[in-house]
């Protein structure tokens, strides 16, 4: 645990896609970020980023569906990324509440629709690594 | 069992110290080994009677806060039963100072217990205010949020310990209303969904409100036949019997008052 991340460490979590399981997802978040040297106030942004981030795309989600997760680490940067199968192609709501949250809490989010699949990735940079000048290198 | 009570021999004494006598006597038999169990017990008994009102003061301090009354004297009197078993007569210390801060820990201890949204270990809340004080100092010497990492060193636990204490400070927080309900029964149902509306029943109030001046202007007869009948929910002939008049005119004078009060509420609205 006290060990900093390896350069590369993809994790993948697939749960349903339920609203029930987003707590999994922030549980996960936020123990990643706390591996990561992120501090609290990071960590706390992250769990809300991943909780609006499912907001969005839940709902759109086909009954039974999983949502997947997939968490890329390197030192000081956590970027997720959440998908659900969707019936057809449907447009992520730029307009939404959770949308401008989201992309005021991460360095950089972009969504993207493909047919059945409704996917949101988001980056954030732990202010620590940002604070020492040292974007993307190791704490 | 020894009749207690009005045993002062002064007798004249007031109140305090007829209690105060009482008190002691109750004391003493509680701790006597040598009479029964049950006399004891009803002597114990006695005690928290006695003290209920220590209790009920305690409480009061402690109202107007989200927590009914009586929840609180209920609390309070484990306190005091806490309280009676542990005195010691011998120390020497009146048994209100020596009751009185039990039963506030245990009112203070419902407080802290039940003013989480979800019961959270008392571990992981002690923990999550020692993360608070620490990362406010922390956040003034390093001149930022601290890291969990960090946190765990002044505090002494691992990393782990603060994340889940982090985690756990989840059920005091709020959610997005656009976040889906983490219930998990009725999953899926969004915060906005589940918000309030504006009843229905609103509009009436203005209605009652209006009605309420005309109502008093009404002759007492048929202020009296309105209530009996909207009311007590009388049928027109018991209304009848009641006042001495004929069904039929109970009808009458009904059916008039409402059609007045009917014109009359709609040249005020």
């Amino acid at each position: 645990m006290d060990k900093p991340a390896p350069e590369k460490a993809d994790i993948s979590l697939r749960v349903p896609a339920d609203g029930a399981y987003v707590s999994v997802l922030r549980t996960m978040t936020a123990g990643l970020a706390a591996r990561l040297d992120f501090t609290v106030d990071d960590i706390e942004d992250l769990r809300i980023a991943v909780g609006e981030a499912c907001a969005m795309i839940l709902p759109e989600a086909v009954a039974g569906g999983d949502l997947e997760a997939e968490f890329r680490q390197t030192p000081g940067t956590l970027t997720i990324s959440v998908r659900v199968p969707t019936s057809g192609r449907t447009e992520p709501d730029y307009e939404s509440f959770a949308w401008q949250v989201l992309s005021t809490l991460s360095a950089q989010a972009t969504a993207s629709a493909e047919d059945h699949l409704l996917q949101i990735t988001f980056t954030t940079d732990s202010s620590l690594a940002l604070s020492r000048g040292l974007p993307g290198a190791g704490a | 069992m020894p009749v207690v009570g009005d045993s002062d021999p002064t007798g004249t004494s007031g109140r305090p110290d007829g209690a105060r006598e009482r008190n002691a006597l109750l004391f003493a038999q509680f701790h006597d080994r040598s009479i029964s169990q049950g006399s004891r017990l009803a002597a114990r008994d006695g005690l928290v009677a006695l003290h209920l009102p220590l209790v009920e003061h305690c409480a009061r301090r402690f109202r107007n806060r989200g927590e009914p009354f009586e929840d609180l004297v209920q609390v309070g009197t484990i306190g005091l039963i806490k309280s009676i078993d542990r005195f010691e007569v011998d120390r020497g210390v009146e048994f209100s100072t020596y009751a009185t801060p039990t039963i506030i820990g245990e009112i203070k201890r419902h407080f802290r217990d039940k003013g989480w949204a979800i019961r959270v270990p008392r571990r992981l809340q002690e923990l999550r205010m020692q993360i608070g004080t620490a990362a406010a100092e922390l956040t003034q010497t390093l001149g930022r949020s601290p890291t969990p990492r960090e946190l765990a060193e002044v505090i002494g636990c691992s990393v782990e310990d603060i994340v889940e204490a982090i985690e756990s400070s989840n059920a005091y927080s709020t959610l997005s209303l656009d976040a889906a309900d983490d219930g998990g029964d009725n999953g899926g149902a969004s915060m906005l969904e589940i918000m309030g509306f504006d009843d229905e029943e609103l509009e009436q109030i203005e209605i009652r409100e209006s009605i309420k001046p005309l109502l008093e202007a009404l002759p007492s007869r048929e202020k009296r036949i309105l209530l009996l009948r909207f009311f007590k929910n009388k049928t027109q002939s018991e209304i009848a019997a009641e006042i001495g008049v004929s069904q039929m005119h109970v009808s009458r004078l009904l059916s008039r008052t409402l059609d007045q009060l009917r014109t009359s509420l709609q040249e005020t609205v």
